[in-house]
């Protein structure tokens, strides 16, 4: 055992081009490990995770103990595609167009000042989504890595968003419309499609060739349906739309899943939850209740977290932290923000610190989940990231007590 | 004991901090909206404790809301009034609270609340925040749109918040009245108002007044119609206030010849301002738009009391320290519109620290959830701090969500620090306050328990939450 370790160790000598060891974190691989060790990374990947590894061509972080986790993966985000919501031209996640068909995948900015902060903060990739949209499936989102390089690494179109309840309109014709949808997405003939098309259905709803293409990735499940759902009764018409159609379905918000905890479990799915959101803030929400991580999680259902707290997806952290305090493990809290969220949206090789995988790592200044904590390293696909922002810059341009006009303050 | 002589000269301290926003209450007596049909002022508070017992907290860790930190603390409480605070006070009437290894902190206070007038459900038949029809509504009074079972209260109270200022929304440049509550909910909601706070006039600058007219054709549609609109207000209000007061200052006689000034509801809120009575809280978010609104402030000769949301005080934190204003912030809201583009999280911070400590940081929610965990947004807020090179104690930091909001709403005197004298509102917390772990365990509001962690019958239910979603059950259990 000894001398296989020994060996890794020369053979990550020989090749480290590009290689970072950081040295006696307090480690959390994502999985449910905690331990005291090392991580060797070599250009993008970690080659090793161990005790006492050594390289001498490495650059040495010391994290003295610090806490390690995966880099943050935000599970729903408008990242790179909205800078300032109610400015309307700096918004692309919206279709006018397509519905289920839209992809926001090419209006990605990398140089979105969300990028830096975000990433800052801790989160190193994330899923950007359609936002409002009148239809019923508001189209795909995708995945990308928060680098801020003009070279985008991503993956579009990883799943598809929609929603179900108080929205306008009777809710059992929303469910129709979705099962009339899928109907037409299952139907694989291509001449027959374009017949379709041209129904009273097809039109008085205008569905478009890629509205139908979209779906029928759903309905033979390449990609995952995201749905919006709180009141109980919706939740289980969610799952029976799972059940007929066969559909990868995770569902989102489900502030009433504790009255259908049963039935959640037995179906599988997974769940994205605002952990602090406990306000009944519609009649679809009523038992909206801040114990819900920890109710969901401890009853075996994977749960990732999502955050309304204006463009700072980091915090769902916070949110993390509060589920915890209110009976979550601290693991799945973890979890929930790495591993979980790359299993789900199957995204290779991210979310855990394991041999093999992508170099996305961050080490805490404490707990991640208190507040107060914050990355004093964030690696990227083996690069270390800055961590200078916006606002650090306006924070030093502001403590800066010359007796000079602030433009020259630079 | 020491430690009470202290404290009672720190009290002084604070009463004298506090005169720049104290308010004189003798007008009220020469005030034309006296009735004589009410034992008190139309709509004034009706506020009544809840039953309280002798209380004893012993051995606790205690934030005291002025920036001091003790150990191993006893605070002793009767009618509703602390009594005593020290080592090892033995009172053998009291019931006692052993809260050994927890901490103690001042009730905590939010200064920019919508509960009520935007209650849960978020519905457009309870939606009664912004009274949008015209850029001056200075007329209008958020306590006239509160509705007392909001089930926000509870959530709110359950996170430590013992008073909480309630606010009209922002789309005028005058939203109208403010006002100050205990949390404990009541279904009237004048029996929920603090006893003898200030109302206080919400102005609003920026985007959102000149979008909701400038998207209707009509003034203010630029940030210089908004400039325009308040100088054109503050006119009238001038003139009607030298009217009003003229009128007063005759002597009996000469009242008999002459009708009284005809009343007008809008010019009242405005001149209640002019004389001091009604504290300013102004939703400005921009360094430069802020400046103006001071300049505006000495045009007119009123004070300003606290801008809120302000994402841009720490351009301008020196200024506001020697104005003696208080920036009303969130950690780290930012980029929902263009006006919150330039957030720092330092911004709190740096408002506390400027001119050598002299600022007044607060923390707001102006969020249902916000509010809930108003020590976890001090936290960030500090860390922030720390990080930007200040040396800022968490005794000091807790000032931000007790003392200040305290001061600001014009309750300093009656709440928002552990001093002998001062209402027994209070939080037990199980660690300390500044962990994601801490959660409530007490929340004593004038001595009473309105909230005690584990027992159902110490955990408000509102009639929204009875019932509702299984009729032999609250909407959830708290």
């Amino acid at each position: 055992m000894k001398k296989l370790s020994f060996l890794i160790i020369l053979l990550s000598i020989n090749v480290s081009a590009n290689s970072i060891l950081i040295k006696s974190g307090q480690i959390n691989d994502g999985f449910g490990n905690s331990f005291i060790g090392d991580i060797l990374i070599v250009d993008e990947k970690i080659v090793e995770v161990g005790k006492f590894l050594n390289s001498s061509s490495a650059k040495i972080i010391e994290a003295k103990g610090k806490p390690v986790t995966p880099g943050l993966i935000s599970p729903i985000s408008n990242i790179g595609v909205v800078e300032i919501n109610a400015l309307d031209v700096t918004n692309d996640d919206s279709p006018d167009f397509f519905g289920p068909g839209f992809s926001v995948f090419n209006a990605f900015n990398p140089h979105s000042t969300l990028i830096p902060w975000n990433r800052s903060n801790g989160v190193t990739s994330s899923i950007s989504t359609p936002g409002y949209s009148s239809q019923i499936f508001k189209g795909m989102g995708s995945f990308y890595l928060l680098d801020g390089d003009i070279d985008i690494t991503g993956n579009a179109d990883v799943a598809m968003y929609s929603r179900l309840g108080a929205v306008g309109g009777s809710r059992a014709e929303t469910i129709q419309i979705m099962e009339s949808m899928f109907e037409l997405a299952l139907n694989k003939d291509e001449l027959e499609l374009e017949e379709l098309l041209g129904t009273t259905f097809a039109s008085s709803i205008d569905m478009q060739l890629q509205d139908i293409q979209a779906l029928s990735r759903v309905v033979n499940r390449e990609i995952p349906l995201v749905l919006e759902v709180n009141r109980a009764i919706d939740i289980l018409q969610a799952l029976r739309l799972k059940n007929d159609y066969d559909l990868e379905l995770v569902l989102m918000s489900v502030e009433e899943a504790p009255l259908v905890l049963d039935q959640i479990l037995a179906s599988g799915v997974s769940v994205i939850i605002d952990p602090m959101d406990n306000i009944p803030d519609s009649f679809d929400e009523l038992a909206s209740n801040i114990k819900l991580g920890g109710i969901l999680s401890n009853a075996g259902i994977k749960v990732m977290f999502s955050t309304q707290r204006s463009h700072n997806y980091h915090l769902m952290r916070q949110g993390a932290g509060n589920a915890v305090a209110h009976g979550m493990t601290y693991q799945a809290g973890i979890s929930g923000m790495t591993s979980i969220v790359a299993d789900v949206f199957n995204i290779q090789d991210r979310g855990s610190i394991k041999e093999g995988h992508f170099a996305d790592i961050v080490i805490w200044s404490e707990d991640p989940l208190e507040p107060s904590a914050y990355p004093t390293t964030v690696i990227i696909n083996g690069s270390e990231m800055s961590l200078e922002t916006r606002a650090s810059r306006l924070t030093e341009r502001y403590t800066d007590k010359r007796d000079i006009p602030s433009s020259y303050k630079h | 004991m020491k430690n009470h002589l202290f404290l009672a000269f720190s009290m002084l301290l604070i009463y004298s901090c506090s005169e720049d926003v104290e308010v004189s209450q003798s007008s009220t007596a020469d005030s034309p909206a006296k009735s004589s049909s009410l034992e008190r002022d139309p709509f004034e508070s009706n506020y009544k404790p809840l039953e309280s017992e002798r209380t004893l907290i012993k051995s606790v860790n205690l934030y005291d809301g002025l920036g001091n930190e003790y150990s191993n603390f006893d605070v002793l409480f009767d009618n509703g009034i602390i009594e005593e605070i020290g080592k090892d006070i033995v009172d053998n009437n009291a019931t006692i609270i052993d809260a050994s290894g927890k901490w103690l902190t001042p009730g905590l206070i939010d200064i920019h609340s919508h509960m009520g007038v935007y209650p849960a459900p978020s519905v457009r038949t309870s939606s009664d925040g912004n009274e949008a029809t015209s850029p001056n509504t200075a007329e209008v009074w958020a306590e006239h749109s509160v509705w007392s079972q909001d089930p926000q209260f509870s959530l709110a109270l359950k996170g430590g918040v013992t008073a909480f200022h309630v606010l009209p929304g922002s789309a005028n440049l005058f939203g109208g009245r403010g006002a100050t509550f205990k949390n404990i909910p009541r279904n009237i909601i004048h029996d929920m108002k603090f006893p003898g706070a200030p109302h206080s006039l919400k102005m609003a600058c920026g985007e959102n007044p000149k979008r909701v007219y400038g998207n209707r054709g009509s003034a203010p549609s630029t940030r210089m119609g908004n400039m325009a609109g308040y100088r054109n207000a503050w006119i009238s209000a001038a003139d009607y206030q030298k009217r009003q007061n003229e009128y007063i200052k005759k002597s009996d006689e000469a009242k008999e010849l002459v009708d009284p000034p005809r009343r007008n509801l809008e010019l009242d809120t405005l001149a209640g301002v002019l004389e001091g009575e009604i504290l300013v809280q102004n939703h400005c978010y921009r360094a430069d738009e802020m400046a103006n609104m001071i300049e505006l402030s000495k045009e007119f000769n009123y004070k300003i009391t606290a801008f809120h949301h302000a994402v841009e005080a720490y351009k301008i934190a020196d200024l506001l320290a020697d104005e003696g204003i208080c920036g009303a912030l969130w950690a780290d809201w930012w980029g929902f519109k263009h006006e919150a583009y330039d957030m720092v999280p330092a911004n709190i911070a740096i408002v506390d620290q400027a001119r050598g400590g002299q600022g007044c940081a607060i923390v707001h929610s102006d969020d249902e959830v916000g509010i809930q965990h108003l020590n976890q947004e001090a936290a960030k807020a500090l860390s922030a701090g720390l990080r930007a090179g200040y040396e800022i104690t968490k005794a000091r930091a807790m000032r931000w969500i007790t003392s200040n909001p305290a001061k600001a709403a014009g309750i300093l005197d009656q709440t928002g620090t552990i001093e002998i004298g001062k209402d027994a509102d209070l939080v037990i917390w199980s660690k300390n306050p500044f962990s994601v772990y801490a959660l409530t365990e007490y929340v004593f509001v004038d001595g009473a328990k309105a909230f005690v962690r584990g027992e159902k019958e110490l955990q408000p239910v509102t009639d929204f939450d009875l019932g509702i979603i299984n009729p032999s059950d609250e909407r959830a259990s708290l």
